[in-house]
């Protein structure tokens, strides 16, 4: 069978038929065609596919389609205005805190619940923030270093 | 491919009602963190998913007229760990819950739902293990209470029979003069899961001799279940923590715990890991009761 719902994606509404086992990860990439949301681990360990669900932030591997029905969603689509990268974004550029880039859109977004939660998180408050993000590359420094010019600007 | 059917539920009646009707195709989802690995790792099929997450009535986290602390088997680990009832009544569920995986996990992730997967490793039975909690189930008979000391039958295997849902979790009034703490033994500082050994105490000290009149216990990672030992908490009994007391524990945790060696970890070495860090936990619980304040 095949569920009705809608969802609110960055604030517009998609109403689709989803199967009951279809996770939110593949509904954005595969159906909405927004594959900045990353799919890896799907055992909600690594944190690429984290998006906010009505300001929080969840696995949307872990998350199925018809369980977030009517609830509002922001990916990493959502962070741009106008075309121009948010100042997280650009930080995350400045600051070198991008490398393959796979685990990025996590990153970001578990940084964007962070700091509408605690606009000045300290050092600490960010490295335990980002504990349940996977990251390869990097060594995690620079993804620090970025979100706290943004807590500092 | 088969096609799953889907049906969300508004009350505990509704899905009872509906469980019985699906017999065994039924399979219940609250926030589906657990269920989501294993759909995704196509180790269950679901045939029927029962969507009980919007069983608002289940959310609940309240302190009973008779002290009881009742925690709705829908609350989220982020919801126990920010929940003002909690923290006045029962710190060691806040210390627990802060070390459950990480917030966006947390955020999804139920109480109830840890409880009956059962998993061996997972934080939550260990604490109420210790907390002596009582878990209520609603069937189709009505409402059942089940000690949890005797829920985790066997691997991911509990006492929830097939047609009864988790309607949520009830830890007795804490005498005052208690203290309690949670120590989990992790290579990673999160997300860890394949290399965790807990450990959960709650005592109580005679206020005038700092004898321990009361001793509850739990242990993870180090079994086919979450394990409560009823001799290591009796054997706490009218002793006061001291090497000797914490040598005899050792020795009983080697002999009673049955750890399952892994590719990380021998079974021995996981025993050794349960005697330090229970060591720890009754030490810092001890301290908690003479100080008289529990953690907050």
């Amino acid at each position: 069978m095949s569920v009705d719902i809608s969802l609110r994606v960055n604030g517009a509404e998609h109403r689709l038929a989803v199967e009951p086992t279809e996770t939110l990860v593949n509904v954005l990439r595969n159906r909405l065609g927004m594959t900045g949301t990353h799919k890896d681990c799907t055992m909600g360990i690594c944190g690429a596919c984290t998006i906010l669900l009505n300001g929080q932030p969840v696995s949307s591997c872990l998350l199925l389609a018809c369980q977030a029905d009517g609830e509002a969603i922001r990916t990493i689509e959502g962070l741009e205005r106008d075309g121009a990268l948010s100042l997280l974004q650009e930080a995350f550029l400045r600051y070198g805190a991008v490398q393959c880039g796979f685990c990025t859109p996590g990153f970001l977004m578990i940084a964007v619940a962070l700091l509408e939660k605690n606009p000045k998180p300290d050092r600490n408050e960010i490295i335990d923030a980002l504990k349940g993000n996977l990251c390869r590359c990097t060594g995690y420094t620079k993804i620090v270093d970025a979100i706290e010019f943004v807590a500092n600007n | 491919m088969t096609a799953c059917l889907y049906t969300r539920l508004d009350t505990v009646d509704d899905a009872v009602q509906c469980l019985a009707s699906a017999g065994e195709d039924g399979h219940v989802i609250a926030g589906g963190v657990a269920l989501g690995i294993l759909m995704n790792e196509r180790l269950v099929k679901p045939v029927h998913l029962l969507d009980i997450s919007r069983i608002d009535a289940l959310k609940r986290i309240e302190v009973t007229a008779e002290g009881v602390l009742s925690i709705g088997a829908l609350a989220t680990h982020q919801e126990v760990l920010t929940s003002a009832a909690v923290a006045a009544t029962c710190p060691l569920l806040i210390e627990m819950s802060s070390e459950i995986a990480c917030e966006r996990i947390r955020n999804r992730g139920t109480i109830g739902g840890s409880i009956c997967l059962g998993d061996p490793q997972g934080d939550p039975p260990v604490a109420l293990l210790a907390l002596d909690a009582v878990v209520r189930a609603a069937g189709p008979q009505g409402l059942r209470d089940i000690p949890i000391r005797t829920f985790f039958q066997d691997v991911y295997t509990t006492a929830l029979q097939s047609d009864e849902i988790l309607q949520e979790i009830r830890i007795p009034r804490i005498p005052d003069g208690g203290g309690m703490a949670y120590h989990k033994f992790s290579a990673r500082r999160a997300m860890d899961y394949a290399t965790t050994v807990s450990a959960a105490v709650q005592l109580a000290c005679d206020p005038d001799d700092g004898r321990i009149i009361n001793a509850g216990l739990g242990l993870g990672g180090v079994g086919v279940t979450p394990v409560w030992s009823k001799a290591i908490a009796d054997g706490l009994l009218n002793a006061t923590p001291c090497p000797e007391i914490f040598a005899w524990m050792r020795k009983m945790v080697h002999e009673e715990l049955s750890p399952i060696g892994d590719h990380l970890y021998s079974a021995d070495y996981k025993s050794h890991v349960a005697a330090v860090i229970l060591r720890r936990a009754t030490e810092r619980a001890y301290n908690r009761a003479v100080a008289g304040s529990d953690r907050r």
